[in-house]
């Protein structure tokens, strides 16, 4: 399996991930009420809006980007397109950099730890370190040729 | 300019391409059976019922003297209801619910309500809001200051500020308290003992989330929308019913 097939089979299970997080949220799935875990503290604060949509709904959208690209640039017609690594790297360098400040908030404003966010940000983690690798070896490609 | 092959334009190896294809079509077959797997378990969750429901344990002595309660005492069905003023989804449920229950079911006779203080640890300036409804209740008015309370959730709860009290006041002036008895009361924790005596109460019958309602005898410890709601009392009063036939 190509380091782009791990990167479309990571996305897809943080798809799955924020659509349970994101059907929770809407009290689709689980219990909605306080204390009965740091997720629903996490998803009841202030923080679990970002511009007017809920962060869980965002997740699902990212995700559904990312494995979008992924599966693309696993196809054999691209295998060589270097934009897609680069996109790759773009796109999962963001999530880290937003799950870095959701897990500051967590930490240090809301107090709480949702272990389902500390999944989705443990799998964007492994999405950019494994996309960086995807684009240093399609950089050798390019170079070599 | 054309870009090469990586492989200097030579003719595939037919069993390279042979297990490239084989790992290709491995990658669909799992990215399938990961959605499927995937989209079966949400379907599973979304199906279960929701809420945790379980038994009251009816040996333990009634409640009451304890809490506040809105209602008439000849109501067919009394629902306790075990609530933190900061929990953001008692706060869904006193704004978006409670205005249908007053309503239809209260105002009716169908059904009182008894509000039991459950401040939970997680919320800083939760004891801050349960000692105002108090005092406000002091004063008779303990369900306009819980309606506001719950209504400006937002400008007192620990992520909006360290000093709730200054904004509780406000909320107690607006109501038309005195606001020196207010104070007063605030200030002192006159009833810092019944808040603790609520919470020790929801304790010993193992309630551990907010909202937590208990129909006769059956508990709820969800959020719930209007309908529900009445779906629960509807069942409740039809359980005491046949439990009275027998």
């Amino acid at each position: 399996m190509t380091k782009r097939m791990v990167l479309a089979v990571l996305a897809l299970c943080g798809v799955l991930l924020a659509a349970y997080l994101a059907l929770h949220d809407i009290g689709i799935i689980g219990t909605l009420a306080c204390g009965s875990g740091s997720c629903e503290q996490v998803q009841s604060s202030k923080w679990a809006v970002f511009l007017g949509i809920r962060v869980a709904i965002w997740g699902v959208a990212y995700y559904a980007v990312l494995f979008t690209v992924a599966m693309a640039a696993a196809h054999e017609r691209f295998s060589d397109d270097h934009r897609l690594s680069v996109a790759l790297v773009a796109l999962t360098g963001w999530g880290v950099m937003y799950s870095a400040w959701l897990i500051y908030l967590e930490l240090f404003r809301i107090h709480a730890i949702c272990r389902w966010c500390m999944g989705s940000a443990s799998i964007v983690a492994l999405l950019f370190i494994i996309a960086v690798f995807d684009y240093r070896a399609q950089a050798r490609t390019v170079i070599s040729d | 300019m054309a870009k090469k092959r990586a492989n200097g334009g030579q003719k595939p190896n037919p069993v390279k391409s042979t297990k490239s294809s084989s790992a290709t079509r491995g990658f669909y077959i799992l990215i399938v059976v990961i959605a499927i797997v995937g989209i079966a378990g949400l379907s599973y969750l979304a199906a279960k019922p929701q809420g945790a429901a379980s038994q009251w344990d009816s040996s333990l002595p009634s409640l009451n003297a304890m809490g506040h309660v809105e209602g008439s005492d000849s109501a067919q069905l009394e629902v306790i209801e075990f609530a933190d003023f900061e929990c953001p989804i008692c706060g869904q449920f006193a704004t978006l619910t409670e205005p249908d229950i007053r309503t239809h079911l209260i105002d009716s006779g169908v059904v009182r309500i008894r509000y039991m203080d459950f401040p939970l640890s997680m919320h800083r300036n939760t004891w801050n809001a349960h000692r105002a409804a108090w005092c406000a209740g002091d004063q008779g008015k303990f369900w306009p200051m819980h309606d506001g309370i719950y209504r400006y959730q937002d400008s007192w709860n620990s992520e909006a500020t360290s000093n709730p009290d200054k904004v509780l006041a406000g909320i107690a002036q607006g109501i038309g308290l005195d606001m020196a008895q207010y104070t007063s009361c605030v200030d002192t924790k006159k009833y810092q003992a019944q808040l603790q005596a609520n919470e020790l109460e929801a304790n010993r019958r193992h309630v551990d989330a907010t909202p937590t309602f208990v129909f006769g005898t059956k508990v709820v410890a969800n959020y719930l929308t209007y309908d529900q709601f009445k779906a629960e009392v509807m069942q409740a009063i039809a359980r005491q019913k046949d439990a009275a036939k027998k």
